[in-house]
């Protein structure tokens, strides 16, 4: 679901982003004009608003926004004052940040956390083993302590 | 020549070997066991090692019929977008438990496990195939290749020349597989999703609920219309693979997912072909027997867990006893002997009054109990009953541990990973289905593909990368 704000001054359709506004409360500025709109969203519904707040400052823009009524003009991503950048990252839900993890549920290393060392082949191609002894060696190294300790399962 | 006089001792029936004679002496059980053994797959040969299918496909739909195949053993080729890739790489679940990397040019983006299961063993490359400089690489691979999937709108792959019309002319013995939501036909540019095709065959309508009951037409929550729509695409290509055999010649497989959805439908088309009567949802119980069905028990069986999937949720258990002796019993477990008295043939149970005095008398006697004290008490006196699991059952389920259904896998790429292994799709002794890998990164096989197999200097491939074309 994408929630939109339609800014009826300057007829421009904001559109938010689904994830990021999942659980959201805050202050979004119109790529169109100067108007700023307080919006109060729960798990996806506009709980409260869009209202009118002029003159405040806002919180983020929209990721992205046209004008249907004045031939589809586009405002894309990451136009500067208007829109915010999309970097295509999806966030958790509910701090903004990454879930990463080194290790599955029964205790053996994933790679589950960014950046990962830039493959060595040509055009992105990358061989078929994982070394992680050489590649990540300080999760080589708490993997052996989590052996030790008795904390690596085979369920 | 074979001198029909003579009885040889291999063309008896029964065992030809002492290894033969200790197989049919086994029980059934064990004989079992030793045939599928699970963990064992990689040391049998593969059904399909030879076949090369190219994937030029998306989501989990099309993407599922060539991983099929790849389980299988055929050498499949996952052609994906310069630098962004599938997108259901990006798509689930939401909350970030993604594999890293996903590409070099992109170190903060990884693949959601959203993609599990729907390109496993599949060597991945990159190519923008609609741009002219890249046709004779994307040609070349079809004359090496058996057969393409692709999920393109109709007419898309036509129109940048490599549709079937044009791919046959390459390839007489390529089989294409076109797979969409509607296919040709008034409503030829639509798209497809799992939702849409449960929902425009019918299939939506008779799940869940009647409103009477608080319930609305439901989806499955998983996609399970996608699965299920690839696996019927991979029934299509082994036959068209066999048809093959015997004339040489490929052929094309047009395939709509809302037509696929239709078949899960059972006699609801022919009902009202005949009465022109609608189908109703009748959720959790069924229509033609009860008791046979789901029903919510008072307490948890986890009461002090935090995930409130377990400390909420699972309290629901199947209960089925719908022949007169078995129902007879059930009401003596749970004290209403009148209900026996008031309903004694399944014709008076099956009506709907009945269900809902029925159901509505076992869901009182177990608002006291546990999902587990419920599922024991009938099982002990000899029912059918049966909790109703969540993923961390399954997960700690020994009937699926041990049969290989849920199996943790060292990706070589990317570590530890727990799937629905190639075995929850039926065992094979002889050739068993197997994940050798979940997925790879975007464009990882490149310079295997491109300069390996089809030859091209490096300098090329390099060129191609410099310019976004792979």
């Amino acid at each position: 679901m994408c929630d939109i704000i339609w800014c009826k001054e300057c007829d421009t359709v904001n559109y938010l982003d689904p994830y990021y506004f999942w659980n959201w409360e805050g202050k979004i500025k119109c790529a169109g004009c100067e108007n700023v709109y307080y919006i109060y969203m729960i798990q996806g519904h506009m709980y409260k608003g869009p209202d009118k707040k002029p003159g405040e400052k806002p919180d983020i823009l929209p990721v992205y926004a046209d004008k249907p009524n004045d031939g589809y003009e586009q405002i894309l991503p990451g136009t500067p004052g208007k829109t915010r950048p999309y970097n295509c990252l999806p966030r958790h839900i509910y701090l903004g940040r990454a879930d990463m993890v080194k290790f599955s549920a029964r205790g053996r290393p994933v790679r589950g956390w960014r950046p990962q060392p830039p493959s060595t082949g040509v055009a992105g191609s990358c061989g078929f083993t994982w070394d992680i002894q050489k590649l990540s060696p300080e999760v080589w190294q708490e993997y052996q302590e989590k052996i030790k300790k008795g904390e690596v399962g085979e369920w | 020549m074979k001198d029909q006089r003579v009885t040889r001792i291999e063309d008896l029936p029964g065992p030809k070997s002492q290894g033969e004679l200790e197989e049919m002496k086994m029980p059934y059980e064990e004989y079992c066991r030793k045939v599928f053994a699970p963990g064992q797959e990689k040391t049998k040969p593969e059904s399909l090692k030879g076949i090369r299918w190219l994937s030029t496909t998306m989501y989990i739909f099309t993407p599922h019929s060539v991983a099929n195949l790849a389980e299988l053993g055929a050498e499949c080729i996952k052609v994906e977008m310069p630098r962004m890739g599938d997108p259901m790489r990006h798509t689930s679940p939401f909350n970030e438990c993604y594999l890293y990397p996903l590409h070099d040019s992109r170190p903060m983006t990884g693949t959601g496990l959203g993609f599990t299961n729907a390109n496993p063993n599949e060597y991945y490359i990159s190519m923008d195939y609609h741009v002219p400089e890249m046709k004779e690489a994307f040609y070349r691979l079809v004359k090496l290749s058996d057969g393409l999937t692709e999920c393109y709108r109709p007419g898309t792959f036509d129109r940048w020349k490599q549709s079937y019309r044009y791919l046959q002319e390459l390839n007489p013995r390529f089989i294409y597989v076109w797979g969409g939501g509607f296919g040709y036909g008034p409503k030829v540019f639509g798209g497809s999703y799992d939702i849409l095709g449960q929902a425009h065959a019918g299939l939506a309508s008779v799940t869940g609920f009647h409103e009477d009951f608080g319930g609305h037409c439901t989806k499955h929550s998983n996609w399970c219309i996608d699965w299920y729509s690839g696996t019927q695409i991979t029934v299509a290509i082994l036959a068209a693979l066999y048809w093959r055999r015997k004339t040489g010649l490929g052929t094309m497989i047009e395939f709509s997912q809302v037509q696929a959805a239709t078949r899960c439908l059972g006699y609801t088309v022919p009902l009202y072909g005949r009465f022109g009567i609608v189908r109703q949802r009748w959720g959790n119980w069924d229509t033609q027997l009860c008791v046979h069905g789901i029903i919510l028990c008072g307490k948890s069986d986890y009461p002090d867990e935090p995930n409130p999937q377990l400390k909420y949720e699972a309290r629901y258990a199947v209960v089925s006893a719908f022949n007169d002796p078995d129902f007879k019993e059930l009401c003596a477990i749970i004290g209403r002997n009148d209900l026996w008295d008031q309903y004694k043939t399944l014709q008076q149970r099956v009506r709907p009054q009945a269900q809902i005095a029925i159901y509505k008398a076992l869901e009182e006697w177990a608002a006291d109990k546990t999902r587990s004290q419920v599922v024991k008490t009938l099982t002990d006196a000899g029912l059918l009953a049966m909790p109703v699991m969540n993923d961390k059952e399954v997960y700690e389920c020994e009937h699926f541990r041990q049969r290989g259904t849920i199996r943790w896998l060292d990706d070589p790429v990317f570590g530890d990973v727990l799937i629905q292994s190639g075995y929850s799709c039926g065992l094979m002794s002889k050739t068993p289905r197997r994940v050798n890998w979940i997925w790879r990164p975007v464009g990882a096989d490149n310079v295997k593909i491109y300069h390996e197999m089809l030859g091209y200097p490096m300098s090329k491939i390099e060129e191609w990368y410099e310019k976004n074309l792979i």
